[in-house]
């Protein structure tokens, strides 16, 4: 920020605290980015909300004064402004843009230009109504569930804007994006028109030990180096409930195991399947037992882990 | 979700919106939380969005009905602007030919004659 924050707000060293607040406002009414492309504006109206974040309080004001305190210091955090988000592509509260005749166009080009929009804000109200019967709009949430409630199938309660409280069914296997629709939860008709419906856009939030890939479900299974030596018999969870797993002997990390049908489910009533991937682990602490029988080993038996590497020339 | 707030955290990264104007906001539809079991989530475009809407109201005096309208016509906007952005990238990638043909069209659709 400049050095001198009066400056930067264009009001003398004697301003009333009224006079900075109007001068502050004026800047934000042009400079502000979100409603300015200039970039000297967005310099100016960075400028003047540091000064006005320094001056507004009459004891930060007093000490900048008497040359207690300098201008630095008092840079705001980087904001990040809107026009970052709803220029870019996927804004939720974009309404869909409408090309007329050349809707297809647009369409082709863009994806799904004239299709239904995701998420977000109705702008429907501004619209004029031609008939006192109307359907109610329908009203556009993203939903966030774990993925094992979209996996199995649940219920989770929200809340929509007016306050209401509402428990939604959510069908196993549901998918990321996914839509659910809630016949007559939207905004409420006019005259004899039925009320709108509530669309729910499904977002799957991350889980740190399951992934779907397209219909399968993955997970890593943790073994120790002995049940990877000699193969075992090791409890794993599925998506309905543990099986017994068997690992064969000598298993890599990174050798998956297939359980058929354990999957995501499949509109028909079929299901993906289940990918166990396989993940040595050493022991905590490597004892001088194990030390001396593998050095003993390895002088008889050494062997090339990355003899396949090499050999794919990398 | 990526970077999304709870309640709590996104009142407390923006001291000057009470609870009440943020409730607000929400039954006005200017802002749209995620909903997920644990509560409402707010991404980073929401606390974004959530700021301009208060400058808006600061500078403007605008209630939300106003607020609704003027966020509306800026994600239009910008919205079109990101659209004719990409589409002027697409249409410099090609060949001259190609452009030329383009230019002829858009003189002949959107004539702007200027004066001196």
């Amino acid at each position: 920020m400049a050095d001198d924050p009066y400056a930067a707000l264009g009001v003398s060293r004697t301003a009333t605290e009224a006079e900075i607040k109007k001068a502050y406002r004026r800047i934000a009414k042009t400079d502000h980015p979100d409603l300015n492309d200039d970039p000297a504006a967005h310099e100016r109206f960075k400028a003047a909300a540091a000064a006005y974040d320094l001056l507004k309080d009459p004891e930060q004001r007093a000490r900048f004064d008497r040359g207690e305190i300098d201008a630095q210091g008092q840079e705001r955090p980087q904001r990040q402004y809107y026009r970052d988000f709803s220029q870019g592509a996927g804004n939720p509260y974009r309404g869909e843009a409408n090309y007329g005749d050349f809707s297809d166009v647009f369409a082709d080009l863009f994806g799904e230009g004239g299709a239904p929009r995701r998420g977000g804000f109705r702008q429907g109200g501004f619209g004029g109504a031609r008939s006192f019967d109307m359907r109610g709009q329908d009203y556009r949430y993203t939903l966030e569930v774990d993925f094992l409630t979209a996996a199995r199938g649940g219920t989770t309660r929200i809340t929509l804007p007016d306050g209401h409280m509402l428990d939604v069914n959510i069908p196993a296997g549901s998918r990321d994006g996914q839509t659910i629709r809630l016949r007559g939860k939207g905004g409420a008709g006019m005259g004899e028109g039925s009320p709108g419906d509530a669309l729910l856009t499904l977002h799957v939030a991350q889980d740190p030990d399951w992934r779907a890939e397209g219909d399968d479900v993955v997970t890593t299974l943790p073994i120790s180096i002995d049940e990877a030596v000699l193969g075992a018999k090791v409890e794993a969870q599925t998506l309905h409930g543990p099986v017994m797993l068997t690992i064969p002997k000598g298993a890599s990390t990174g050798r998956k195991l297939r359980l058929r049908g354990r999957g995501l489910a499949k509109p028909g009533g079929t299901r993906g399947d289940h990918f166990v991937e396989l993940k040595i682990v050493m022991p905590p602490q490597v004892d001088d037992e194990l030390a001396n029988f593998m050095e003993k080993w390895r002088g008889k038996h050494a062997y090339d882990a990355r003899a396949e590497q090499r050999r794919g020339g990398r | 979700m990526t970077g999304a707030m709870s309640r709590d955290e996104l009142l407390a990264a923006l001291p000057d919106l009470s609870e009440a104007a943020l409730d607000d906001l929400i039954r006005a539809g200017v802002v749209q939380p995620v909903q997920s079991g644990s509560g409402p989530l707010f991404r980073p475009v929401d606390h974004a969005r959530l700021q301009l809407a208060m400058d808006l109201q600061d500078a403007y005096a605008l209630d939300e009905d106003g607020l609704a309208l003027v966020l509306s016509l800026i994600d239009q906007v910008n919205g079109l602007r990101g659209d004719m952005q990409a589409m002027l990238g697409a249409v410099a990638a090609e060949a001259p030919e190609t452009r030329a043909r383009m230019r002829q069209v858009i003189r002949q659709t959107r004539i702007t004659i200027r004066h001196g």
